[in-house]
């Protein structure tokens, strides 16, 4: 078989086509030294699950890079306070990497205990702090006993895993070892669900809560967008987990079903027909007629004028190809969304799918997609280069190399601008990617200073 | 002057924060070291480390300066820390080598490979043994443990490992070395265009001006295509001298000084008249060229724009944070301006810093008892908690000082590193009379929409 791009042999199989013998790409290996890696570390991993709970500060334990590379990044937003967004780092120097930094670990939680009396201090764990030999379990059972506040342990260290996944299994660890269970709500109603997975980048949770609320529901957490440590806490005593992300967050919520006997459903609300689907899923589960009824309402109103609403958009957008290389979920939870705009999705990947992650994509996408797993920076321009798709989705680090390339780019990660889940997410993700496609600047950037005559380029693009 | 109140390592709030760093001002030595070797033609860098390390650069750098930044990994994991990252780092070359086809690798060390005790030129040279014959890039190990230093350090150590591994004395070139010390593409821009209208030939190490603020072409893809290249590097050991844009990155003018005997100064960071005075004056120093009309045209055009301007700056209050030459450089422009310096914030502790910060009211009237606030091996938290009692009328620094400028409700003047939530950081510049016309002009503009109303009065 002819590769698809040229690469490294051992690469070659970490990219296949649906339909076309192996339907799943290797996946899940380590990253091949000296390539331009588009992963990040274990620490990021659970850093990314954890840093939208509001209340807590977030100290990295580590010198300073660790801290001052990644501190509000995430793009989660808050409708209460932003102690999250502080960028707080023990600073380890070469003394601290000689004589130890435990002691300057214990100091620094106390301090910031008592600057800003936080719901929680989540203590990152970075390479150094392992190598070291730090015992930052202890040194947080320590603080916490002398503070009364929660001091949370995240056992994070960078070079754990080749595999982020390794990170937001951590830090769900983190959360079901120390907050999970140790607070009771005051009341409690059948309806009692937590929002698992759900990281509220740009505001997505806002426009899923009231939908829920509509519903009659009633949610204890949210796990971990706009979220309190105290409310996650409660979360035990939830008669249902709905799953957004569920490349990092099923494991909790398969964790917490053994634990506390919670069931879970996989949600997703990106577009209007995941967005139904799930709603009603809920309804299902809690087989009250009343809210079956609601929840049909709730879909009617919410439907209602969003085909007007994106008309304009899904004109221009109608036959347009869309490429989506992102963290996870994100790689199958989009397809139908974009579907509904008209366009196909001709490759989908990401940089840390697990088998069960390609299994999904391989359910969700049509035969003669490109499915790729880890693509190093060299290989995704070579891809672009060769596929052409009228969008990449991805995050900050790819967005220059496809817009250098002349294809559209729509950020779907930290630097993301506008919220696109549910309904009326729905309609400002349909103008969030006609903004991104249908700019004239991509009929400029074909054109050559010579010839005033349109390229063969963009007359491709253009059909 | 009198004496300049100093306020270390939060010691200002000594009932409250000794231990935290709470919103860095600074990053780690590797950072330093990436941003050196981007401004290297047809190089890579290679972090020997966790692969979070490169991709967390990698991350801010690219909203910085919105470019593409490619930069490669050892991608060590729990095994490798156990025994060692000798194959990963092999592998990796052996991979650049073969698939990139770099001119050269910087390798370049965090944490972790400090710690566990990587001997990384140890390796490279096994590396070279067992490729004998085979055409091979330069690799130049710089050892940047990010426990130590900052950034800047890391900078400066970089690009002493360039010149130390590939200096080659040969004959003299007649030529000027410039060390930049200032990661703006747009302010090595400016430092090139004075070069070129004094005529004096020059390297520039390292220039990032095309290679970080490219065209929108596919061809920039992959390693720069621009830049300094490895036969510029081996010549700076036959220049006239060595000229450091930066007092705390000045190890490869003192390298060159004491192996070539090449003259190496350090001058302040050339923003402001006095500054780019004290630039133009270096060059004529070391060569024998003549200080050219159209220079003091720009310089005449500089002293211009700070008289329209001078009627709304004066004695504004500032505050500045950042790098210590930037801040003690921009802290001069303004005070040229009539604006005062009054806080100052840097993320090290810095002798040099404090030497300078001394030599900014000289020549200049109204400064007597000139005494800002310094805050040395402080963070944003620090700086936070000083704008809470000295009020200034206006912030400058990067980014991270806008939650700090909205509480206090002054306008940010974003310069620094990074700036990502405003277009065209790779292309604000500040250094040279032109770039501090441009600077001055926005600043001034900055007070006009914050402190006059639209007719032009004062609010």
């Amino acid at each position: 078989m002819e590769p698809i791009i040229e690469t490294f042999e051992s690469r070659k199989k970490h990219m296949c086509i649906k339909g076309s013998g192996i339907s799943i790409p290797e996946c899940n290996t380590p990253v091949l030294p000296g390539t331009v890696t588009q992963r990040t570390c274990v620490f990021g991993g659970a850093r990314i699950v954890l840093m939208p709970i509001t209340d807590s500060i977030h100290l990295v334990h580590g010198p300073i890079g660790c801290a001052a590379c990644t501190w509000d990044i995430r793009g989660s937003k808050s409708s209460r306070g932003d102690l999250y967004r502080k960028g707080c780092s023990t600073d380890l120097t070469e003394k601290d990497i000689i004589f130890g930094g435990e002691k300057k670990l214990f100091d620094t939680v106390i301090e910031l205990n008592k600057l800003y009396k936080p719901g929680a201090i989540f203590v990152y764990a970075t390479c150094v702090a392992g190598v070291i030999g730090d015992d930052i379990k202890s040194v947080c059972k320590h603080a916490e006993e002398l503070t009364g506040c929660r001091v949370i342990p995240v056992q994070s260290e960078g070079f754990q895993h080749y595999n982020k996944t390794k990170g937001h299994w951590i830090g769900c660890d983190a959360l079901m070892d120390y907050v999970i269970g140790t607070a009771e709500p005051k009341t409690q109603t059948p309806y009692d669900i937590n929002i698992v997975g759900e990281f509220n980048v740009a505001g997505d949770v806002w426009g899923v809560k009231p939908l829920l609320e509509k519903m009659g529901v009633n949610i204890i957490s949210t796990i971990s967008g706009d979220s309190e440590v105290e409310e996650i806490a409660m979360s035990h005593r939830a008669k249902l987990n709905i799953v957004q992300c569920q490349k990092s967050s099923n494991y909790l919520a398969d964790k917490m079903e053994k634990k506390y006997g919670i069931p879970s459903i996989k949600v997703n609300f990106f577009g209007i027909d995941n967005t139904l689907t799930s709603l009603m899923l809920i309804a299902e589960f809690f087989n009250d007629p009343e809210m079956t009824e609601r929840t049909k309402k709730i879909i009617e109103n919410g439907i209602e004028g969003v085909d007007e609403k994106i008309k304009e958009y899904k004109e221009r957008l109608s036959g347009k190809t869309v490429a989506l290389y992102v963290g996870g979920n994100k790689a199958w939870s989009l397809i139908r969304a974009f579907e509904e705009l008209g366009m196909e999705v001709i490759m989908t990947g990401t940089k840390n799918g697990m088998k069960e992650d390609y299994e999904r994509i391989k359910e969700t996408v049509k035969e003669g997609t490109l499915i790729v797993d880890d693509a190093n920076s060299t290989e995704l321009a070579r891809l672009l280069k060769k596929y052409r798709p009228n969008l990449l989705i991805s995050g900050a680090k790819e967005k220059y190399i496809s817009m250098k390339l002349g294809v559209p780019f729509c950020d779907f990660n930290h630097d993301r601008i506008s919220a696109f889940a549910g309904f009326n997410g729905f309609v400002d993700f349909a103008k969030a990617v006609d903004a991104a496609v249908s700019s004239p600047v991509w009929d400029l950037t074909s054109t050559r200073l010579k010839s005033t005559k349109w390229s063969k380029f963009t007359k491709m693009r253009r059909n | 002057m009198s004496d300049v109140y100093v306020k270390t390592d939060g010691a200002h709030h000594p009932s409250e924060k000794h231990f935290s760093v709470v919103n860095p001002s600074r990053m780690c030595q590797p950072m330093g070291a990436v941003q050196a070797l981007m401004g290297v033609k047809n190089s890579i860098t290679l972090i020997h480390g966790s692969q979070g390390c490169s991709t967390y650069m990698r991350f801010q750098l690219t909203r910085h300066l919105r470019e593409p930044v490619e930069v490669a990994s050892t991608a060590l994991n729990e095994k490798t820390v156990i025994y060692g990252g000798e194959y990963n780092l092999m592998k990796a070359l052996k991979n650049i080598t073969e698939k990139q086809k770099p001119s050269i690798i910087g390798v370049v060390s965090s944490c972790l490979t400090e710690t566990i005790g990587d001997d990384m030129a140890g390796i490279i040279e096994k590396f070279k043994e067992a490729n004998l014959g085979k055409q091979l890039p330069e690799i130049i190990p710089i050892s940047t443990p990010s426990y130590a230093g900052s950034h800047i350090e890391g900078y400066d150590k970089a690009i002493k490992g360039l010149v130390e591994h590939l200096s080659l004395n040969s004959t003299p070139n007649g030529k000027i070395n410039v060390v930049p010390g200032h990661m703006s593409p747009a302010d090595i821009g400016e430092v090139k265009d004075i070069l070129k209208t004094m005529e004096c030939d020059s390297i520039i190490l390292a220039d990032t001006s095309e290679s970080l603020d490219a065209p929108l072409s596919e061809s920039v893809l992959g390693l720069p295509n621009c830049g300094t290249t490895i036969e510029e590097i081996e010549d700076t050991a036959n220049s006239s001298g060595t000229i450091t844009l930066s007092k705390h990155a000045d190890s490869a003018g003192k390298f060159l000084e004491k192996k070539f005997s090449i003259k190496s100064v350090a001058i302040p960071t050339p923003i402001g008249l006095r500054n780019t005075d004290s630039f133009i004056n270096a060059i004529c120093d070391l060569t024998d060229l003549e200080i050219p009309a159209q220079i003091e045209r720009d310089r005449g055009r500089l002293m211009d724009a700070i008289v329209d301007a001078h009627a709304y700056n004066y004695h504004r209050k500032v505050a500045i944070f950042g790098d210590p030459d930037f801040v003690v450089a921009m802290a001069s422009f303004v005070a040229e301006m009539g604006m005062l310096p009054v806080v100052l914030c840097i993320g090290i502790k810095s002798a040099k810093f404090m030497e300078d910060i001394k030599t900014i009211p000289e020549g200049l009237s109204g400064y007597e008892g000139f005494s800002p606030v310094i805050l040395e091996g402080a963070d944003l938290y620090d700086l936070e908690k000083e704008l809470e009692t000295t009020k200034v009328d206006l912030l400058i620094g990067n980014s991270y000082g806008a939650e700090i400028a909205k509480k206090e409700g002054i306008p940010l003047f974003r310069m620094g590193f990074p700036v990502f939530d405003r277009m065209g950081a790779q292309r604000i510049s500040s250094m040279g009379y032109n770039g501090s016309i441009k600077t001055a002009d926005a600043l001034t503009n900055m007070i006009l929409d914050h402190y006059y109303d639209e007719a032009g009065y004062e609010l």
